[in-house]
């Protein structure tokens, strides 16, 4: 089997050859090579090259064209703030001085911010792979967008203060979403991965989640879907338990799940979605290749009667992580260079 | 006037309501500690005791926060207490991390529950944080962050603040990137899940040193 088809045979709850493994490695493939973060993330080449150079050092069965979650906030207007070796942050929300709203358009991936960079990230990985590796592809949750369109404090109050606004800012996060996301399938995707960390229980209640972010994450998976996706997955950092049931409800194929669930408790809850996880992320910093081992042996045993399962880690392997331990987690499945 | 009405529009997150009422408190002649101790500090309380860990809802504890923000401006229109009973909590985000909704949180509960409260902001250099603390005196310092790249600059505040000979402030770290760590690893004395958490921690120190 090759990485992809490892990866949908995990999907589909099928047996893999081995189990598959994904590194979250964004920001550290720059680093890796040498790139600063604040380069990697607005070079679409340079994204591929780290990418590929990556994948070439630890082995494992996917490459992202990810940059950050800032993207389709600045295609939209909002201005960032680039510092050295660091991801961007917003300097000015489009929406915090009471925009209206009919006034923004739907950013055009082909033009608009970073977007294109993006594209071109996922057209080189795809020449380069084919369909031998997962190439995965990136927009944020509509909920996410929406705190990067006007600020969380004020998207949070504004749950309360004016539900309705909150929605149509929500409508509007949705088709910039949609719209970027069925560009990234043509360009190359397998899958684009919905990163939606405002969505956590840390951040809104389950029952907000309920009423406003799965409807909407409904509409997402079903287009991603219809445009060619290989799967949909879903990655939402934090304390999730609470908000597990739903995602079946999203049409969600591929969970990811943070340190902070337990394998016991991602698996009752989602018995028919594959999952991946979960070794904590700030590990892969101040840990050691042994214990990376350990747990990545913990998540093995723990998954290995039941299959559906792609070892990673809980969230991004953070840009300043230590090679060895991200060669630890690969190896711990057969895999690697 | 009964400062249990007030305690009431605060848990329900009521803004307008808790103005109103702190309005009606004070032109009854009620002091500002009293309404501290006797409303707000009985809502954080209960705000507490309520969002567990597997019962969290920021935005309840946000709503809350925001009244008794309000609140505050109605007690002391000048700006906050210049001193506390319990003392001073120096909050920052290092450098190198803006995200500082834990921080407000923090802020808010702190000044919720009877602490005064300076705030150095986000992406604030380390160098600056412990001038405040040499200024202000400080029971704790409160850093929190997003992001890991910071644990590095955390790990040096306790022997910053030693070279200044202020080794007796606690530091307490907080938010999704410190909280992966031990207090041990990241050198700190505590780390708290919540900002409920680093209260009962503060609370702990107050009632040791008195």
């Amino acid at each position: 089997m090759n990485s992809l088809e490892r990866i949908a045979a995990a999907a589909a709850f099928r047996k893999p050859d081995r189990v598959p493994v994904i590194g979250q490695v964004f920001g550290h493939a720059g680093t890796l090579a040498k790139v600063p973060v604040d380069e990697y993330v607005r070079d679409g080449e340079t994204l591929a090259r780290c990418q590929l150079e990556a994948l070439d050092r630890y082995g494992y069965d996917a490459v992202f064209s990810v940059m950050d979650v800032s993207v389709e906030t600045e295609a939209a207007g909002s201005i960032l703030h680039y510092r050295r070796n660091q991801y961007p942050v917003v300097d000015r929300y489009v929406l915090e001085d009471d925009v209206d709203l009919a006034a923004l358009v739907v950013p055009d991936p082909e033009h608009h911010g970073r977007m294109p960079e993006m594209l071109k990230a996922l057209r080189i990985l795809g020449c380069e792979l084919g369909d031998e590796v997962l190439v995965v592809g990136c927009v944020v949750g509509p909920f996410t967008l929406t705190t990067q369109l006007l600020g969380t404090e004020r998207a949070l109050f504004m749950a309360v203060d004016d539900f309705p606004r909150l929605e149509r800012v929500m409508d509007y996060a949705t088709q910039v979403i949609i719209r970027f996301g069925e560009a990234q399938v043509r360009a190359g995707a397998h899958v684009p991965l919905v990163f939606d960390p405002s969505a956590s229980p840390a951040v809104i209640p389950p029952r907000l989640f309920r009423e406003f972010e799965l409807p909407r994450l409904r509409r997402v998976f079903a287009a991603f879907a219809a445009a060619g996706a290989m799967s949909n997955w879903l990655h939402i950092a934090g304390p999730v338990k609470p908000i597990l049931p739903f995602y079946p409800q999203a049409g969600v194929g591929i969970a990811n799940f943070d340190y902070c669930v337990t394998p016991t408790e991602a698996q009752t809850q989602l018995q028919a979605t594959c999952l991946a996880g979960n070794i904590k992320p700030l590990a892969f910093v101040d840990s050691t290749p042994a214990a990376i081992s350990a747990s990545a042996h913990e998540l093995l045993q723990a998954f290995g009667d039941r299959g559906g399962f792609i070892l990673s880690s809980g969230c991004e392997i953070p840009p300043e992580s230590r090679p060895e331990n991200v060669a630890a987690m690969v190896r711990a499945v057969g895999g690697g260079r | 006037m009964k400062p249990a009405v007030l305690m009431t529009a605060i848990l329900e997150g009521d803004s307008a309501e808790a103005v109103l009422q702190a309005h009606l408190l004070t032109a009854a002649g009620v002091g500002a500690e009293q309404i501290i101790v006797e409303a707000i500090e009985p809502a954080m309380l209960r705000l507490d005791k309520k969002c567990t860990a597997e019962d969290f809802d920021l935005l309840e504890i946000m709503l809350s926060g925001r009244a008794v923000t309000e609140v505050m401006k109605v007690l002391y229109p000048s700006g906050a207490p210049a001193s506390s009973d319990k003392g001073t909590v120096v909050i920052a985000t290092p450098e190198g991390d803006v995200h500082d909704l834990g921080k407000g949180i923090f802020k808010m509960v702190l000044a919720g529950s009877g602490y005064r409260v300076v705030d150095c902001g986000k992406d604030c250099p380390l160098d600056r944080l412990i001038d405040v603390v040499d200024t202000e005196r400080p029971l704790a310092v409160g850093v929190s962050g997003l992001l890991t790249t910071i644990t590095p600059q955390v790990r040096k505040i306790k022997g910053m603040l030693a070279d200044r000979g202020l080794q007796h402030v606690r530091v307490l770290a907080g938010g999704a990137a410190l909280k992966q760590s031990s207090a041990s690893a990241l050198n700190v004395d505590f780390i708290g899940e919540s900002a409920f958490d680093g209260i009962h921690y503060l609370n702990g120190l107050v009632r040791a040193e008195r």
